[in-house]
Formats: C-alpha cells, structure tokens, sequence
C-alpha cells in the first residue's frame, strides 16, 4: 500500500529522467517529487513539465547559497492541479559567475521571483527586464543574501550610534562589571555569531 | 505645444485606501489606468537573513511577524517544515488545536478583510463593526496564547501549551455571536445595492490564465476553480471535517466577496466540528535542548491555505543549528505584484484600492 501511493510520483521521476539528460530525480514522499538538472536545461525542463506533465502553476522560486562549495542553488516549485503532486527543479549555478537564463516568459510572475534573487543574490538572469530595484534602493554593497555579506560590519559603517550610547557594550558585560559577578556559562552561550 | 496625454499618479506608501506600505505608480489618461507599477521596499524588514543567524528555536519567535492580518499560518508552516525536515511526529490532539487556531485565525483575517473591503468603498460603518467583531477572536488568542496577534504558540513539536479550562465554551459563544453578525453582515454589504454596482464586473481575472498567472486563494476560486491546500495537499486534520470548498464563476470583485462570505461561514461550522471531536492526549513532543537542538540536513517545501490563498515555506537545513534558509512565499508575492499590474489596466482610479483588497494584497508578505 505503502508503494502504491508513490507510482504517480515514481512516473514523473522516470518520465523526466528518461527525457532529460542526466537528469536525476527522486521522489521525497507522497505527493512531493525532486528533479536535480544542469542549468542549461532549466528553460526546457521547465516548458516541459508545464505543457506535458501538468505542471502549470508555479508555487515559488527560491535561492540558497552554498558559500563553502562555492555555488548557489536554484530552486523551482511547481504544483499539478491535476495530478496534486508538488515538483521542486533544482540546479546549481557557479559562485564566481553566477548566470542563467531568464524563464520569465513560462511563467509571468517569475519576473518579480528573478528580480529578487538578482538583487539579493546578484545572479543575472540572461534577458530579464524589469526594473532594477525591488525591495533595495540605491543599493551599491554586495548583494545583501550572500552568506559572505558581513551584516555588523555594514551595520558599523552605515549607521551611528545614538549619543549616550558610544561604546556601547554588550549587556551582559555591563552587568557583570556593576555586579562584580562572571558571565554564567549559560549566558555566554548566547553568542552573537 | 504638444499635449501630454497620460499623467502619473502615485498611490502610496501614505495612502489611506493602500492595503499596506507599498506604493503603485499609475499612469493615468484621464482617469483611466494605462499602466500600473508596484513599487515594494518600505516592509523589508529582513526576516530570512535574521533567521539565518538565530537557531532554530529562535527563529520560530521571527516568523509570526513576517504578515501582520494572518501571522499563524507563518507559525504552523516553519513548525511543520522542520518537522518534516527532522521526521519529528506531532501529538494527534496538538494536530486538532493547530487546526483550531487556523480556523480562528482565518475567521480574524476575514473580519480585517469585511473591513478593508468596505472601507476602500466608503462604506465605513463595515469596518467599525467588523474589526470591533475581530476583537473577540483577538480575546481568544490572548486566553490561548498570551498575544493577541503575534502568538509564537505552534512550535516544532506540536503547540506551546493545552487549552486553558471553559475554552471552548467561549469560543463556541464566539461562534454563535459571529454566526448572528453574517445576517447583519449580509443586510449591509452583500444586499447593498451600491456594494453590488461596485463591485460587479470590477477587478476582473481572466480564468482562462488564472493558473498560469499564479492566483490563488479566493481569487482563484471565485474564477470557478475548486482549488483549496486544505483539500489539494491536505495537513493537519482537515480529512477527519466536514466542509465545502466555495467557487463563484464571476471572476470579479463581488465574486470574491461571496466565496470569502461562504467560507467565513464555513469556518465556523468546522471550528465547532473541531471542538466536538477533538481527542484527549498531549499537545507537544518536545524537542531537546534548543542551544544544542540539530536539524539533519535536508529541505522540504509546505504549504498552507490561508485566507488569502496558497502561503509556502521552503526551508533549508544544512544539519546545523541554525538554518540556511528560509524562504517565504506569501499569496501577495503574485497578487500584490504582477496580477495586480495586470488586472489594474483598464481600471478606474476610484477602483484600485477596491481591487487591491480584493487580491488580498498584503504587502508585509510581499518583501519580508
């Protein structure tokens, strides 16, 4: 009974695999299946799947950067109406030139997704237009979701510290000073990294 | 000297019909619109870089704030996402609660919708009685949770704590005064012959697009699709109730009124269906230590239906304490944004902000 449940989401595994190039898939449990796929292909994987396999609408598109292997990771999640099955496309992109096609014109609304990870993440999508701002205004650092954006750093240079806070110090810090007692482990366990 | 023919228009951010901070930038002949532009920036209060950096436990206090009209479905899709994630299973009565504070939480967001909806029309009374009304569901939270809105109640694990003694007394009396508030509700708006003349014909979605568009929620619905997560993808115990899932076929405004008005009434039909048959038992399976708790490395993606549609997270554990990411995907991302661009054209000027919370358009969901 258990496998019964899985053939429809076993299907599309083997229907992509078998269509697509070192393709590989797996399904994650009923109703969810994952495809892994180079990122020259996402345009025809993409088309694919909406127009043969039901896959017409787009739940989201998400971004997570592998700092330490030194890529990022592109996630498409797309849903069947019909079959009820949810698809997450995935494919790397290299860090040091992180560019891939735009796809906007399968999905309209994947304009305002690429434009976010353009500007959170500096990925350039090949043909996309669209306004260069979305959330970030006259944004000149590093693409602010980087694992590598250094946030206190940004945070030292950008804004001052309010006067009667110069050097400010951490709390903890200043009630050990005034009590003459030591930071108990628990709190320095509370670490700001 | 040349005449120009369009002028731009700035709805917002400081607008009293704008659904939130967000600004959309009209060009306007006359007082028609030609072309519409959201313009987003002024929420972003960077929820998913922060969650980055606070463990796993701690990022479940951040989530509630990320939408302000309906923050629990935030709760209960991060709880479930690490659940799943880590293969914790949840007490079977936590299960039922979670569904009884989604329902109670959607009855809220309705009642903020009754609001806006009217008042973006000048129908002000709605609003005075319909956020007073919310009130009450507000009480309850406070009872149950200790926060009015924010809750920080469903957790990994299940939920923080069982309901307090006479709970659900009172919610039940809460369900029978709201249930009485639907006929007023009714005389006022939806027998209104000036609501009807607004709304009918406005805001309209091509239902032949609605699916590759993006629309979701009531909006999709009332384009005449019988699309629900509750059914589609089903969570927590929506298999063990009783209830319809609406649809109108009209595709405009008054059609999405009538489905969220069918699905008010609804929701209060499986909130005294939850408390008839919730079981006895635990509510929480507890995690361990949170300094030290470790997610497995792994991703799941989860979705809720809110009132305002499909609302996803996808999640990213890279077997730390902390996430990698979290990602958010609230209805508005697509109804705030390119479907509101698109159905804007056309329009009257007098109609945005009618249509604006039509889309449930919430712009705290839309950047975060």
């Amino acid at each position: 009974m258990t496998e019964d449940k899985h053939i429809k989401e076993q299907k599309i595994v083997d229907q992509l695999s078998g269509t697509f190039q070192n393709l590989t898939g797996k399904v994650k449990r009923e109703r969810r299946v994952e495809v892994s796929v180079e990122k020259k292909l996402i345009p025809s994987v993409l088309s694919y799947v909406k127009d043969q396999l039901t896959f017409t609408h787009m739940s989201h598109m998400s971004c997570v950067d592998w700092l330490e292997d030194e890529h990022f990771e592109l996630v498409y999640i797309l849903w069947s109406p019909e079959l009820k099955v949810q698809l997450l496309v995935k494919t790397l992109i290299n860090r040091e030139n992180p560019v891939i096609e735009n796809v906007d014109m399968i999905w309209g609304q994947l304009n305002t997704y690429q434009r976010e990870i353009r500007e959170m993440y500096g990925i350039q999508f090949t043909g996309l237009v669209g306004r260069e701002e979305f959330v970030l205004e006259d944004w000149d650092e590093m693409p602010p979701m980087r694992r590598d954006f250094d946030t206190a750093e940004y945070i030292k240079d950008v804004f001052f510290e309010r006067p009667g806070r110069d050097g400010a110090k951490d709390v903890r810090e200043v009630i050990a000073t005034r009590s003459g007692e030591e930071i108990p482990e628990l709190a320095k366990k509370y670490s700001r990294d | 000297m040349m005449r120009e023919k369009a002028t731009t228009l700035y709805l917002g951010p400081q607008h009293p019909g704008i659904t939130g901070n967000m600004m959309v930038k009209l060009k306007v002949e006359g007082d028609t619109i030609v072309k519409a532009e959201t313009h987003v920036g002024y929420l972003h209060r960077g929820f998913e870089k922060l969650m980055e950096r606070r463990n796993w436990l701690q990022s479940f206090t951040i989530v509630c704030r990320i939408c302000v009209p309906e923050p629990d479905p935030n709760e209960l899709n991060y709880a479930r996402a690490v659940e799943e994630i880590e293969g914790r299973e949840v007490p079977e009565r936590a299960e039922w609660i979670r569904t009884l504070v989604m329902e109670l939480s959607r009855l809220a967001s309705y009642l903020l919708w009754f609001g806006g909806q009217n008042g973006s029309a000048g129908l002000y009374t709605m609003p005075q009685w319909s956020v007073g009304d919310r009130d009450y569901i507000l009480d309850l939270f406070e009872e149950l949770t200790g926060g009015r809105v924010y809750h920080m109640y469903i957790w990994p694990g299940g939920v923080r704590r069982d309901l307090p003694e006479g709970f659900t007394g009172r919610v039940l009396q809460t369900m029978d005064y709201l249930e009485k508030q639907l006929i007023k509700y009714d005389q006022l708006m939806f027998e209104n012959t000036i609501f009807q003349k607004r709304a009918k014909g406005i805001g309209w979605i091509d239902p032949a697009k609605a699916i590759e568009w993006g629309v979701v929620g009531p909006p999709l619905r009332a384009a005449g699709f019988k699309s629900d997560v509750r059914i589609d993808d089903p969570y927590l115990i929506y298999d063990k109730l009783d209830f319809v899932v609406p649809t109108q076929k009209g595709s405009d405004v008054w059609a999405r009124s009538l489905v969220r008005r069918e699905e008010f009434q609804q929701s209060i039909n499986m909130v005294r269906q939850i408390i008839d048959k919730m079981p006895a038992g635990e509510v929480y399976n507890k995690i361990p230590n949170p300094m030290k708790w470790t997610i497995p490395a792994g991703d799941a993606y989860v979705k809720a239906e809110s009132a305002r549609g499909e609302f996803g997270y996808y999640v990213v554990s890279d077997g730390g304490n902390k996430p990698r990411r979290v990602h958010v995907k609230g209805p508005a991302y697509v109804h705030g944004v390119t479907l509101l661009e698109e159905v804007l054209k056309g329009a009257n000027i007098s109609d945005v902000s009618f249509i604006m919370n039509s889309l449930g358009t919430c712009p705290p969901e839309i950047e975060r």
